[in-house]
């Protein structure tokens, strides 16, 4: 009995070594890649503050109409940024549940919801509850670039000027630091800039009680026919910010839950060889006992 | 002649940063020059050839932008293209194949007026580049 006792202890201790070897692949690849999101993220960060700034100089433009058809319909989207893979602890839940609390948000505001899922477990979930899905994306995060972000970005906010989206809501995971990576929403249209929230109504204001601005800037055409063309790069920019935010997030997740997945698979592994090593023990005294007990017979 | 800076930002990276006295770029009103000592401005940038003149030389760099917005902020101009190439950099190849591509999208297009216009400007940009190759390389 000892003996297959030990063989059982040592088996398990195989299988956890195997596991402990793919978790910590798994998690060197994942701080290898979480360090490419990081780089990727900067390079396209002076670009899209650049716009940013401009837009919002434009909207603070005493001269700017905005551009928008009046919203009849009460139609919102969603969008949903998960990963394409699990393992990387509550990453995914997080990020849906929080998706899911928006939607239920919106609809309570009136507004019909559909969701564009970006990343494999996102569409999966959105398939399960059955909800509208207007576009869905997956295995996207890794290899994103800019402009594919702008053609999208396009097709959205073409949709949001002839007021077939009202609202487009953005959930996703933001990366704080390696150890914390929190799910967050953010409304990308209407607009509202830190100051002040561009609705029509907050224009009409400023157009009529002309608040004291910095020298005139020239706007040609006309800051609508510029503001028009940056509303498509601005939504791209947040877009694509929150792709790759979400991507390094994801891998900064994968990585603390794959280390502490090696951290149990080496507590694991130590209470077994302790046993195993007791196992052992026992047996050996056994057989001495057996031995000795075998010759004292014999001496009889 | 007095210099300004000029900046061209792409969402890869930063194209140019540097002291230049004039560049030519095409905006949505057609060919604008800029000299240094510009008021505010802000214009759409349309797919087409920059020109750039750098402080103490006589001739003028060229490269091939597509669409975005050139700022003028403070007498420093700020070009944010979708994409830039010098004209040395230009790969002829590539631009005629994506020509092509775009070409026959916009022939085949009964499709959603979104994938058409998205053609329309890949065509204009790969035009944009075709022309600033052939320019540059004729002139040598």
């Amino acid at each position: 009995m000892a003996s297959a006792n030990i063989k059982d202890v040592k088996r398990r201790i195989k299988s956890v070594e195997s596991t402990m070897q793919i978790t910590k692949a798994m998690e060197l690849v994942a701080s290898s890649k979480l360090r490419r999101a990081k780089e990727r993220a900067a390079q396209s960060q002076p670009y899209f503050n650049t716009l940013y700034s401009t837009m919002k100089n434009i909207a603070n433009d005493s001269g700017f109409k905005g551009i928008v058809t009046d919203l009849k319909e009460r139609h919102a989207l969603v969008i949903a940024i998960a990963g394409d893979r699990g393992l990387a602890g509550g990453f995914n839940h997080n990020v849906l549940k929080l998706s899911l609390e928006r939607i239920k948000a919106l609809e309570s505001e009136g507004f019909k919801v559909s969701v564009m899922p970006v990343g494999k477990k996102a569409v999966e979930f959105f398939h399960r509850y059955n909800y509208p899905v207007y576009m869905e994306f997956m295995q996207v995060a890794e290899t994103i670039t800019a402009y594919d972000c702008i053609e999208l970005s396009e097709q959205l906010v073409k949709k949001y000027t002839r007021g077939e989206f009202g609202a487009i809501e953005l959930c996703y995971t933001t990366f704080v630091n390696t150890l914390s990576q929190v799910a967050k929403s953010v409304r990308v249209l209407p607009l509202s800039f830190d100051e002040q929230t561009e609705d029509k109504d907050d224009k009409q204001k400023d157009e009529n009680g002309g608040k004291g601005y910095k020298a005139e800037v020239l706007y040609d055409p006309s800051p609508e026919e510029v503001f028009k063309l940056l509303l498509p790069k601005y939504v791209a920019g947040i877009y694509y910010g929150a792709v790759v935010d979400s991507y390094a997030a994801e891998q900064a997740a994968r990585r603390t839950a794959m280390e502490s997945a090696s951290d149990n698979a080496q507590e694991m592994i130590d209470n077994l060889s302790l046993l195993y090593n007791r196992a052992r023990q026992a047996q050996i005294t056994q057989e001495l006992t057996e031995i000795v007990s075998g010759s004292i017979k014999n001496s009889d | 002649m007095n210099s300004y800076k000029l900046k061209i930002i792409t969402p890869e990276k930063i194209f140019f940063d540097g002291e230049v006295t004039q560049i030519v770029v095409r905006t949505s009103e057609g060919n604008a020059g800029f000299l240094s000592g510009h008021i505010d401005y802000v214009s759409n940038v349309v797919s087409g050839p920059l020109k750039v003149r750098e402080t103490d030389e006589k001739k003028y760099r060229t490269a091939a932008l597509s669409d975005g917005i050139i700022i003028v902020s403070g007498g420093d101009i700020t070009i944010l293209p979708e994409a830039a190439e010098w004209s040395d950099e230009i790969d002829l190849a590539r631009a005629e194949r994506a020509k092509k591509v775009a070409e026959e999208k916009i022939k085949s297009s009964k499709k959603s007026d979104s994938e058409f216009d998205m053609a329309q400007v890949k065509l204009k940009r790969a035009l944009a580049r075709i022309s600033v190759y052939n320019q540059t390389h004729s002139e040598h």
